[in-house]
């Protein structure tokens, strides 16, 4: 029960290291994430046996820094939010971003913990798309997304 | 597909680009030199005859009569993606679709929708979807020197090397969505032979009259920018994970609105060559 608790990684994600940086590729939603430097470090101490007050020391421990509790919420807030924590069954109480900062200062030391998503593409999104009266078979070879099934033809874009 | 199976084709075509095999049919003898132009660059003849893909191109035939159109009509596979009057048209159908098949099925190669010049020994990329200007500033790049490698696609191997993808670039002229092809050498330019490294990734969208001043990007920002490109990542994510990771090992990023293509273009050249 306390496991369930405590914010744990979703392991079935992949993840490869970018310099300071890891890019997450979440398999189930095809989507794309970039974890900084503060956000990956907390993101790997979430093995679900730690609360955040324990990140936290875990975390100062690290950087051979103190660290506000401010910064490891922020970045569960953000995890959660990007769905790269496992759900937890009793909701961790998260802070917002503005909460955060307000309480942090502008005299932090470590850079704030930020993730940055993206929705991978689809094949036809990622190669040129075709425009207004040119042929087309589906609504995804169109520029516009709009192919007139009758005409065989873009509509738009 | 059967039904298709027993048209009477008259001539045809097994090719093999980058791992992939595709076949071009048309029934009607003497089409096939107008499309061999169009096929991705570096393909070869294959001898085998089960293919991956399947291109039946059926031209109209016989004489027009009031009130009925004759169109051509391309199916890859079963599916018919083309139906058109002008065959050019119905070419460019084919070109691009099995440009994207291509890109979309090869394991041998990891492709990112981008445009790619070689300049001093590194690729310059510039990733972006359609009418976000990548021609435009591959063209620009040209002129002042650099090597062609692609306006369409970055063709990225196993230990992160960019390919050429030198197809003819499409410039789109008068504000107008259709295209005229040029070869690199029709614009003066000479088109890359050799694998290169990635030296700096530029992200940018055109805004008329905007000041290019570019901002850094970091190596993982940079390379989420480049998987939002690529064209395999739902059904090749590790691959193309592990290959990005290879890829932007000594790249620089950065990122900015551009104006005119010219400004942009000998500024990013000068800052190429200042990350030297």
């Amino acid at each position: 029960m306390k496991e369930r608790q405590f914010p744990r990684a979703r392991l079935d994600c992949l993840s490869r290291e970018f310099g300071e940086e890891v890019l997450v590729y979440d398999l189930q939603r095809d989507v794309g994430h970039c974890l900084n430097s503060t956000a990956a470090a907390i993101w790997k101490l979430c093995d679900g046996n730690n609360s955040p007050s324990q990140i936290t020391r875990a975390f100062s421990r690290q950087l051979s820094a103190r660290v506000d509790e401010s910064v490891v919420r922020l970045a569960l807030d953000q995890l959660a939010n990007a769905n790269l924590l496992v759900e937890p069954k009793v909701p961790v109480e998260y802070l917002s971003r503005r909460v955060a900062v307000r309480r942090i200062g502008l005299a932090a030391a470590i850079a704030l913990p930020l993730v940055t998503s993206i929705v991978a593409p689809m094949p036809a999104q990622a190669a040129s798309c075709s425009h207004n009266g040119q042929p087309c078979a589906n609504n995804a070879m169109c520029c516009s997304g709009v192919c007139v099934p009758v005409l065989g033809h873009c509509l738009g874009g | 597909m059967k039904k298709l199976d027993r048209l009477d084709w008259a001539e045809g075509l097994t090719l093999s680009t980058f791992g992939v095999r595709a076949g071009v049919r048309v029934n009607v003898l003497g089409v096939l030199p107008r499309v061999l132009p169009l096929l991705p660059p570096g393909w070869k003849k294959s001898h085998r005859v089960i293919v991956e893909r399947l291109y039946s191109l059926v031209m109209a035939q016989g004489c027009e009569r009031a009130g009925v159109r004759r169109l051509h009509v391309l199916y890859a596979d079963s599916t018919r993606i083309a139906r058109d009057a002008a065959l050019n048209r119905v070419l460019a159908t084919l070109e691009t679709d099995l440009h994207r098949y291509t890109a979309e099925a090869t394991s041998d190669m990891t492709f990112l929708h981008a445009g790619v010049v070689g300049w001093q020994g590194s690729a310059i990329m510039f990733p972006g979807r359609s009418l976000s200007g990548k021609t435009t500033l591959v063209r620009e790049m040209l002129r002042l020197g650099a090597t062609y490698y692609s306006d369409e696609f970055a063709v990225v191997d196993s230990s992160g090397l960019v390919h050429p993808f030198a197809r003819p670039l499409g410039i789109r002229e008068d504000s107008s969505y259709a295209q005229t092809k040029y070869s690199a050498e029709e614009l003066g330019a000479t088109s890359g032979v050799k694998p290169l490294p990635m030296g700096m990734a530029v992200i940018c969208k055109y805004e008329a009259g905007a000041q290019w001043q570019p901002a850094p990007l970091s190596q993982g920002q940079g390379a989420l920018e480049l998987l939002a490109n690529s064209v395999a990542v739902r059904s090749q994510p590790d691959q193309t994970l592990r290959r990005l990771q290879k890829l932007v090992r000594h790249t620089v990023f950065i990122q900015g609105t551009r104006g005119e293509a010219h400004q942009a273009a000998a500024s990013i050249l000068n800052l190429s060559c200042a990350h030297k």
